[in-house]
């Protein structure tokens, strides 16, 4: 199903989803993130991309499994707390790059084990995309990891921006929904509408984008030279901080904890909360064994997650170009860079 | 709550024997499951086990299959969550969920010579496999079973080492020599070297600190044993059990699910970084 926006109609099209929770990207403290949408008339789609990747509609930084209370000498009282009650949400914005995460997360968030904390929000997130006409950051490279800048992978909607209007394209039954829901904002896309938006997508394309040399053979490259000091040095200025894997779109790793909020008696909480494998006590033992105990093995598991062992288990890079990493390092380690120099230019 | 894999069974702790004593003591506890719950499992599975209030800790099952009273967990005391699990009691109730990963091919082995390879806290791991053998004595050849401690204090399953002795070879060892002791001086690897077991149809099976593991397998393939005759089990730092929270990879392997049992044939396959 393709319609037709007048971005004027915006504002009547998120009215019309007054049954969902909207969020958009809104500018605010100098950044671009996604908000709940408040006023409808305030919904605009004029961002680059925001700085937080839409993953915590799914995979929120903080999610309480439990509560727990025990009486001394008494067996514990575990409350299991479901987000059951999460809104239905409705994402504008969603670049490309960021809809391509959601299938990676999936996989992780099922495979042997489904994640009925992951399950019960992401089932009830739809994502409408933007396309990118140009790269909206110098960091971008989507094309060089199987992507595109109008890739629909992920998304329930996708929205091509032409001119004074989008072409809106349905790619989902729950995308349908949505479009359906927007009733006469949207009109019915026209031979012209379709032909402007493939052509902005056949330019956007060909814009100029970091490249990863020699894709294919990166995964193997990266085995081969696991052992390299090249990871050592380019982790050299690491400071450890993680931003990294915080903002990428498809980190997944997290962390376990129990908060305790009162002593005796015995009442807290079981919580999952992002974690990074930047952090040197992410892999260390009790006992003080570190596997992971320097800059550079932290950073060659980085790397080699995205590249080489989510390629082996899944066929697929577990990255999908959107720069972030790039961008936010306060001391400027480049992932491009660093395949580049591993795979290729190890001597 | 049954599709909740991250919500634990509860367990009642019915038995606690202090097995070494001092800065790196360890205890068995057997537990056993309350209000109907529970699981099976197999030799080399763990468990995530629970205190409330301080987290969760990955705990090999230290007791055979065929044993369905109770599970058996032998815990050295080293960080928050086993200290508080060795200030438990009697009667206390602990969380339990699992099991996770793989397991010992304990089946294939049946006809076979095993030999167990054990150090420190590493004898538990494997534990389940020598209840097994034992319980199903005709149906495996011999048994030899290696083990050792920093000193004799730190000999863990004194007793059912000694119990052991009319269905098994044990040749226990300590790093150094003691007054009254008449088995072995040295470490585990060299005492293999120096009783040499042979490969012919033989497994050998081993878990210890890492640099004993490393080791052992160089002893066991100087003797001839083939990759695919050793096995061991591995651990890493774990928080879901179920290949999702990222920390317990050794290559694109989560260990809580991919392993912890690998052969030495695919174990040596994947980066060595554990």
């Amino acid at each position: 199903m393709e319609k037709v926006l007048k971005k004027d109609n915006l504002r009547d099209w998120v009215i019309a989803l007054s049954s969902y929770e909207v969020h958009a990207p809104a500018f605010e403290d100098e950044v671009w993130n996604f908000k709940q949408v408040e006023k409808p008339e305030d919904a605009a789609l004029d961002h680059t991309n925001t700085v937080k990747p839409p993953k915590d509609f799914s995979f929120p930084q903080r999610e309480v499994y439990c509560e727990f209370a025990q009486k001394k000498g008494e067996a514990p009282m575990v409350t299991e707390t479901l987000p059951a009650l999460a809104a239905p949400k409705v994402v504008f914005g969603v670049r490309p790059c960021d809809g391509r995460a959601g299938p990676r997360n999936d996989t992780v968030f099922s495979k042997e084990f489904d994640d009925i904390y992951y399950w019960m929000r992401r089932k009830k997130v739809a994502q409408v995309g933007l396309a990118c006409n140009t790269p909206p950051s110098r960091n971008c490279f989507c094309t060089a990891v199987g992507g595109s800048p109008h890739s629909e992978d992920g998304l329930d909607v996708l929205m091509v921006d032409l001119g004074d209007s989008y072409l809106v394209k349905a790619l989902t039954k729950v995308g349908e929904e949505i479009v359906k829901a927007g009733g006469k904002a949207l009109g019915n896309a026209s031979a012209a509408d379709k032909k402007t938006a493939a052509k902005a997508k056949a330019d956007a394309e060909k814009a100029p984008m970091r490249e990863i040399v020699d894709i294919k053979t990166v995964p193997e490259n990266l085995q081969k030279n696991f052992d390299s000091e090249v990871w050592g040095e380019m982790a050299q200025a690491c400071i450890g901080c993680g931003i990294c894997t915080f903002l990428c779109p498809t980190c997944h790793c997290f962390d376990i904890n129990d908060e305790v909020t009162n002593v005796t008696p015995l009442r807290g909480q079981r919580v999952r909360t992002w974690d990074n494998c930047q952090f040197p006590d992410f892999t260390m033992h009790s006992s003080g064994h570190n596997p992971r105990n320097t800059l550079g093995a932290r950073l060659r598991q980085r790397v080699c997650h995205k590249f080489l062992y989510f390629v082996q288990n899944h066929d697929t890079y577990q990255c999908v170009g959107c720069g972030r990493c790039i961008s936010e390092c306060p001391v400027g380690i480049d992932i491009v860079a660093v395949v580049n120099k591993v795979a290729h230019d190890v001597g | 709550m049954s599709d909740n894999i991250y919500l634990p069974k509860m367990g009642r702790i019915i038995d606690v024997n202090s097995e070494v004593e001092g800065a790196r003591a360890i205890k068995t506890f057997r537990v056993e499951f309350v209000n109907g719950d529970g699981f099976d499992h197999e030799c080399g599975q763990c468990a995530m086990l629970s205190v409330f209030g301080k987290g969760e800790s990955m705990i090999s099952i230290a007791s055979s299959p065929l044993i369905k009273e109770y599970k058996q967990f032998s815990i050295m005391r080293v960080g928050r969550v086993t200290t508080a699990i060795h200030d438990m009691e009697i009667g206390d109730v602990i969380g339990v969920r699992g099991p996770y990963g793989n397991n010992f091919p304990v089946e294939d082995w049946k006809g076979k010579n095993l030999i167990f390879i054990g150090g420190g806290c590493g004898l538990a791991p494997i534990w389940p496999i020598i209840q097994t053998a034992v319980l199903q004595r005709k149906d495996f050849k011999d048994i030899t079973v290696f083990y050792g401690g920093r000193s004799s204090r730190d000999i863990m399953y004194a007793k059912e080492l000694e119990k052991l002795r009319g269905d098994a070879e044990v040749h226990l060892s300590i790093d150094s020599e003691e007054e009254g002791w008449n088995e072995f001086c040295g470490f585990v690897p060299t005492n293999v070297m120096d009783k040499s077991p042979s490969p012919k149809n033989a497994i050998a099976i081993t878990c210890g600190p890492p640099i004993m593991i490393k080791f052992v397998i160089q002893n066991l393939k100087g003797a001839g044993f083939e990759d695919t005759q050793i096995y061991t089990t591995i651990e890493n730092k774990m928080k879901c059990g179920i290949g999702k929270c990222g920390r317990c990879n050794v290559g694109k392997d989560y260990v809580c699910t991919k392993g912890p049992v690998y052969s030495w044939a695919d174990l040596k396959e994947l980066p060595q970084e554990y």
